[in-house]
C-alpha cells in the first residue's frame, strides 16, 4: 500500500518521461501493423488507418495508465483545489469557525516554533560551528558544576593541552569610551590574542589581534560595527588613530562584521581587546598572575580528527596535575567540562522551549480535533450529496481526493490566518523574555518559519481530513440515499466521542502545565525579596581611570554626599553586586574557631557596599551594626553576614564578635581576619531560588575592588530623580557617564521575566485549549440533541420531567468529561514531571494541582453541557414527532 | 475479417499475455498481439491496444518486467518477460481456468442432452 503510494509519486515526477516512452511504444507497434497490412497488399495510407482501428483508442490506455501509476495530474489536483474553495466560500459560518480554530493553533504553533529556531536550532554564526567546544572546570564543589578559569590556569591548558587549535579565554567588562564628549560607557570583552582565528571571522576592516599584543602594557582594540558607525560616523580612518578608553590611548586594529557577536549571549558587546588588560600593572597584583581569581570563560576549537572525549581526557588529564602542584586553588577543580559551544549557549533554554513547542502541539492537536468534529458533522449534512457523485459514477477515490482537497483548502486558509495570527503573537511575547533566552531578538518569520507553518498546515489538514474520509469509507451510501443522515450519523458517533474525550485529556495536560507555571510565578513574585524594590534607583558610573584606588574612594565619598543632597533622594550608597542581577561573586573563607586547609574551606556569595547601603536598599538590620565611615584601612577589618548566613555558619551561636578569614584580598596586604560586626535581612542575589543564599558584605574602603552600583532611595517616583542626578554626576566629572539606569521594580522585574514569558505562553495555551475543548464538547452535544430530537419528543410525550431530560445530557457529557480525565490524568502527571526543574516553590506531583485541573475541566465543560441540555429540554413534542 | 468479434474478458486476455510470454520468452507488445491472433486461429480478435493495458497490469502486479531493446528490424522496442511470480499465478490461474471450463463445457453438454 505504502510502496504503491510512493511509487505513484515517483511516478508523478517522471510522467513526462514514462508518456514519452509509452507514445514511442505504441508507434513503433502501430507501424510495425503498417508495415504487415501493406506486405499484405494494401496501400500505405489505407494501411495505417486499419492499423489504427485495429489497435483502437489510446487516450483510454493513457488514462489507465496514469489511474493506476501515478497521481493525478497536477492541474486535476488544482481544479479539485480551486472546487474545495468554491465549497469553503458556500459554507461560511463553518469555514469561520474552522478556519479560526486552524489558525489559533497554527498561529501558536508558529510563534513559539519561530522562538525555538532563532534560540535554539539555528546553527552558531561562525565557521564549522559544531568544532567549537565550551570550556570550563568542573567545579567539584557542592553540586559539581562547571566553573570559570583563572588566568594562570588557563595559560596551563592552553600550552599543554595538543587537543585544541585555538583555546581563547574571554570576559565581560565595562570601558569609558572619553576621547570626546558626551563620555559613554560600553561593554567590552577581554579576550585571548585568536578570538577571530577561532571563530574563522574576518574582521570588516583591518585585522584582528596578534600574539604579541597579549603582552603587558599593549591597548588594542576591535570596534563593533554599530559602535564604529555610530560614534565614528563609519570613518575607515579610525585604523590609522587611537581613541581614548579609560582615559588610555587604544589603538583601533579592526573593525568586526556588522551583526558579528560574541559570546552570543551578550549582544551589547561593543568593544574587543586582549587580555593584556589584565595583565598590566596596578595597585593590586595583576589578574593574569592570581591563580585563585576565577574569572574566564573560554572556548577551544577541536584540532582536525579529535573527538570530544579525547579533548576531554587530556583536559582532565592537564587538570589533574594542576590540582597537584596547585592544591590550594586547583584541588577543587581537577576535572573539566568540554561541550560543544551550541550546548553551553542553548543548553538552558533547550527543554523549556522544546515544552512549550509539545504544550502548543497539544493545542494543534485539539484544534485538530475540533475541525475534524465539524467536518464530521458537516459530511453527515452532505450525505446526500455525496451519494448521489457516487451514483453518477464518482469513484470512492475521486471522493476521497475531494474531501481532502477541501481539507487541505481549509488547512491553507487556516495557517495563512494562523501566520498573521503568529506575527502578532511574537510582538506581544518577546518583549515578555527580555534577554533571559539567548538570541531571541533575532525570532522572527522568515522562510524557515514559513516552511514550518506550510508544513503544520498540511500535517494538520492530513489528520483532521482523514476522519470524513475514514467516514465515508464506512458508510452505507446506498442506504443514505434511502433513508437519509440517520444511520450514517450512528456509524459515526464512536468517532465523533472519541474526539472530544481526547480533547479533554489533552486539555487537561495543559491546565496542569499552566497550573503549575502560574503557581510557580506567584511564588516568585510574592517571595520576600529581602529589600524594597519600590523608590529605588540604581545605576552605574563609569570612572574615567579604574586603576587609581585612593581618588576612587574620593570620588565615590563626594558623589555620595552631592547625591544625598538632591531633592527627594533619601539615602544613597553603593553596592557590588545588586540583589537579583545575576552577577554573584562567591570567595571561600576560614572560620577562625574552625581552622581547615584551602580547598577545603566553606564559600558563599559576598559583596562590597558603603555604609548606608542595607538602609537605601532597604535590607533590615537585625543586630549588631551597620559599616561606618570610620570602617577604612585603619580601622579594624569587618563585615557584615545576612541571616541566612549566621545560620549556616554559626547555628545556634551569636554570630557578632565571630571572626572568619575571606579568600578576598586587595593585593597589597594579603587576606585578614575580619570580625563579623552585624546580621541583615536576607536580600536575594540569585534571581531564581526557592531559598535565599548566604552572603556576606564587605565595607568598600577595606576592599576597594570597584566602586560599584549607585543606590538611591527616593521619597518621590524613582525616575523623577534622574535628570538631578544626571547634573550632578556632570558637575563632578565630565567624563564619567552614567549607564544602566534602572529602578529597583525593573530589577525585580527582569529577574522573573523567564519564568513570567513561559507562565504567559503555557498560561495562553491551555486557555485556548480549554475554550476550544469546551466549543467541541458543545458542538458535539448540540448536534447529538438535534439528532436525538424525536426520541426525546417521545420521551417528553410520554411524560419525562424538564430535570430527566437535562440530566440525560448532562450524563453524556459527564461520560465524556470522566473518560478525558482518566486518560489525562497521567499524561498530565507526567507532563508535571517535565517541569520539575522549571517550577519554584509548587510540587509538579501534588495532589492539589490534579484536582484543581479537574475542576476547572469540570466545572467549564458543565458550563458548556447546560445550552444544549436547555435545548434538549425545551423540544416541543408535538413538532419534533411530526418532523422528518 | 470475421464480425463476431468476441469481447476478451480482462483476466482472460492477462493470462493470455502471460501464456504467451511463458512460452515465447521474452516479446514486444506487438508481438505478444501476433502470438495472441495467430493461437486463436483468428478467432479472437482484439483491439490490440488492450494489450497494453493487460501489459500494465501485470507489470504493477510484478508479475512481468521490461526491458528495452531493439526489435526484428532494428527498431527500439520494449520487451517483456515473465517473472517467477508470474509464472506461478499463471499456473494458478490456468488450473482454475481449466476447472471452470470443463464444469462449463460438461455444463452445456448436458443442456444440449435435452
Amino acid at each position: 500500500m505504502l510502496t504503491a503510494l510512493l511509487s505513484r509519486i515517483w511516478n508523478a515526477f517522471r510522467r513526462q518521461r514514462l508518456e514519452k516512452e509509452f507514445n514511442e511504444e505504441v508507434e513503433a507497434h502501430l507501424e510495425m501493423l503498417a508495415e504487415r497490412f501493406i506486405a499484405q497488399g494494401m496501400e500505405s495510407a489505407e494501411a495505417f488507418y486499419a492499423a489504427r482501428r485495429q489497435f483502437g483508442g489510446v487516450t483510454q490506455i493513457k488514462e489507465e495508465l496514469w489511474e493506476r501509476h501515478a497521481l493525478p495530474p497536477i492541474d486535476v489536483l488544482f481544479q479539485d483545489l480551486r472546487h474545495a474553495f468554491r465549497q469553503l466560500r458556500n459554507s461560511k459560518r463553518f469555514t469561520a469557525s474552522a478556519a479560526i480554530t486552524l489558525a489559533l493553533g497554527i498561529g501558536a504553533s508558529t510563534a513559539v516554533f519561530s522562538v525555538l529556531d532563532a534560540v535554539v536550532l539555528r546553527p552558531l554564526p561562525f565557521v564549522d560551528p559544531d568544532r567549537l567546544m565550551a570550556f570550563a572546570s568542573m567545579d567539584r564543589r557542592g553540586t559539581p558544576h562547571p566553573g570559570l578559569l583563572s588566568y594562570p590556569t588557563f595559560f596551563d591548558f592552553r600550552h599543554q593541552n595538543r587537543v585544541f587549535d585555538h583555546l581563547v579565554s574571554y570576559r565581560d567588562e565595562r570601558f569609558t569610551l572619553n576621547d570626546s564628549l558626551p563620555a559613554i560607557q560600553v561593554v567590552g570583552e577581554i579576550v585571548s590574542w585568536d578570538l577571530f582565528p577561532l571563530l574563522g571571522v574576518q574582521p570588516e576592516l583591518g585585522r584582528g589581534f596578534r600574539p604579541e599584543e597579549e603582552a603587558a602594557g599593549t591597548h588594542v582594540a576591535v570596534l563593533s560595527n554599530s559602535l564604529w558607525r555610530s560614534r565614528f560616523g563609519g570613518d575607515p580612518g579610525i585604523l590609522r588613530r587611537h581613541i581614548r578608553v579609560n582615559g588610555k590611548p587604544f589603538a583601533v586594529v579592526g573593525v568586526a562584521p556588522a551583526g558579528f557577536r560574541f559570546p552570543l549571549n551578550n549582544p551589547e558587546v561593543e568593544l574587543w581587546t586582549t587580555l593584556s588588560e589584565d595583565a598590566t600593572l596596578t595597585e593590586f597584583t595583576p589578574l593574569t598572575s592570581q591563580r585563585g581569581a576565577r574569572v574566564l570563560d573560554a572556548t577551544g576549537r577541536l584540532k582536525p580528527g579529535v573527538t570530544v572525549e579525547q579533548a576531554r581526557a587530556q583536559m582532565d588529564q592537564i587538570a589533574g596535575s594542576l590540582a597537584r602542584i596547585y592544591p590550594d586553588n586547583n584541588k577543587n577543580v581537577a576535572t573539566t567540562a568540554v561541550m560543544p559551544e551550541m550546548q553551553r549557549l542553548t543548553g538552558r533554554s533547550r527543554k523549556p522551549l522544546l515544552i512549550l513547542l509539545g504544550a502548543v502541539g497539544l493545542l494543534l492537536l485539539i484544534a485538530c480535533a475540533n475541525v475534524a468534529n465539524l467536518l464530521l458533522a458537516r459530511s453527515t449534512e452532505r450525505a446526500r450529496e455525496f451519494s448521489l457523485r457516487t451514483a453518477l459514477g464518482a469513484s470512492r477515490l475521486a471522493l476521497a481526493r475531494q474531501l481532502l482537497m477541501e481539507s487541505l483548502a481549509l488547512g491553507l486558509a487556516g495557517s495563512a490566518l494562523g501566520v498573521l495570527l503568529g506575527v502578532g503573537i511574537l510582538k506581544a511575547i518577546l518583549p515578555l523574555a527580555g534577554d533571559s533566552l539567548p538570541r531571541i531578538s533575532q525570532a522572527g518569520i522568515d522562510s524557515r518559519v514559513l516552511a514550518f507553518s506550510a508544513v503544520a498546515a498540511i500535517l494538520t489538514s492530513l489528520l483532521f481530513g482523514a476522519a470524513p474520509v475514514i467516514q465515508a469509507a464506512r458508510a452505507d451510501i446506498a442506504g443514505a440515499l434511502k433513508e437519509g443522515a440517520a444511520n450514517i450519523a450512528r456509524g459515526q458517533d464512536w468517532f465523533r466521542s472519541a474526539l472530544i474525550i481526547s480533547q479533554i485529556a489533552l486539555g487537561l495536560v495543559l491546565i496542569v502545565g499552566a497550573e503549575l507555571l502560574i503557581g510557580s510565578f506567584l511564588y516568585l513574585v510574592q517571595r520576600d525579596l529581602g529589600f524594597r524594590a519600590d523608590h529605588l534607583l540604581t545605576f552605574g558610573i563609569g570612572l574615567p581611570d579604574t586603576r587609581n584606588v585612593a581618588a576612587q574612594i574620593t570620588f565615590c565619598d563626594r558623589l555620595l554626599e552631592h547625591l544625598r543632597a538632591v531633592p527627594g533622594v533619601q539615602a544613597a550608597a553603593t553596592g557590588m553586586p545588586l540583589p537579583l542581577e545575576g552577577d554573584q561573586m562567591s570567595v571561600s573563607f576560614d572560620i577562625e574557631e574552625r581552622h581547615t586547609a584551602a580547598p577545603d574551606r566553606p564559600h558563599s556569595d559576598m559583596a562590597i557596599v558603603t555604609p548606608g547601603y542595607f538602609r537605601a536598599m532597604g535590607i533590615p538590620l537585625l543586630k549588631g551594626r551597620d559599616f561606618s565611615e570610620r570602617d577604612d584601612t585603619h580601622a579594624t577589618r569587618v563585615l557584615v553576614v545576612n541571616q541566612a548566613f549566621a545560620r549556616k555558619y554559626f547555628p545556634g551561636e551569636d554570630v557578632i564578635g565571630k571572626r572568619i578569614e575571606p579568600g578576598a584580598t586587595n593585593g597589597k596586604e594579603g587576606t585578614r581576619l575580619r570580625e563579623i560586626v552585624g546580621v541583615v535581612g536576607n536580600a536575594r542575589q540569585a534571581p531564581l531560588s526557592a531559598d535565599p543564599d548566604p552572603i556576606y558584605y564587605f565595607p568598600y574602603k577595606q576592599l576597594p575592588w570597584g566602586i560599584g552600583t549607585i543606590v538611591l532611595r527616593t521619597s518621590v517616583p524613582p525616575l523623577k530623580v534622574e535628570n538631578a542626578v544626571r547634573d550632578v554626576l556632570t558637575s563632578l566629572d565630565r567624563e564619567a557617564p552614567m549607564y544602566k539606569v534602572r529602578t529597583g521594580s525593573e530589577i525585580s522585574a527582569a529577574a522573573i521575566s523567564r519564568p513570567r514569558f513561559q507562565m504567559v505562553l503555557m498560561g495562553g495555551f491551555a486557555a485556548a485549549a480549554l475554550l476550544l475543548t469546551v466549543t467541541g464538547l458543545y458542538g458535539v452535544l448540540s448536534y447529538a440533541v438535534a439528532r436525538r430530537r424525536r426520541e426525546i419528543g417521545v420521551r417528553i410525550a410520554l411524560g419525562a420531567k424538564r430535570s430527566e431530560v437535562v440530566s440525560l445530557v448532562l450524563r453524556q457529557a459527564a461520560l465524556f468529561v470522566t473518560a478525558g480525565i482518566a486518560l489525562g490524568l497521567a499524561g498530565a502527571i507526567g507532563a508535571g514531571r517535565l517541569l520539575e526543574n522549571m517550577v519554584y516553590g509548587v510540587r509538579p506531583g501534588a495532589l492539589s494541582i490534579a484536582i484543581g485541573a479537574c475542576c476547572v475541566m469540570v466545572i467549564t465543560s458543565l458550563l458548556a453541557a447546560y445550552i444544549p441540555a436547555g435545548h434538549a429540554a425545551s423540544v416541543d413534542p408535538v413538532r419534533a414527532l411530526r418532523s422528518e | 475479417m470475421p464480425k463476431d468479434r468476441s469481447e476478451v474478458l480482462q483476466g482472460t486476455l492477462d493470462l493470455m499475455v502471460l501464456k504467451a510470454l511463458d512460452a515465447m520468452g521474452p516479446l514486444h507488445g506487438y508481438g505478444i498481439a501476433r502470438r495472441i491472433e495467430q493461437l486463436s486461429e483468428e478467432v479472437l480478435r482484439l483491439n490490440e491496444g488492450t494489450v497494453y493495458a493487460s501489459l500494465l497490469r501485470l507489470a504493477q502486479k510484478g508479475w512481468i518486467r521490461s526491458e528495452w531493446g531493439a526489435s526484428e528490424n532494428n527498431r527500439k522496442a520494449r520487451f517483456y518477460s515473465i517473472t517467477r511470480s508470474g509464472r506461478r499465478q499463471m499456473n494458478r490461474e490456468a488450473e482454475s481456468w481449466e476447472r471452470i471450463s470443463g464444469v462449463i463445457g460438461r455444463l452445456l453438454r448436458l443442456e444440449s442432452q435435452h
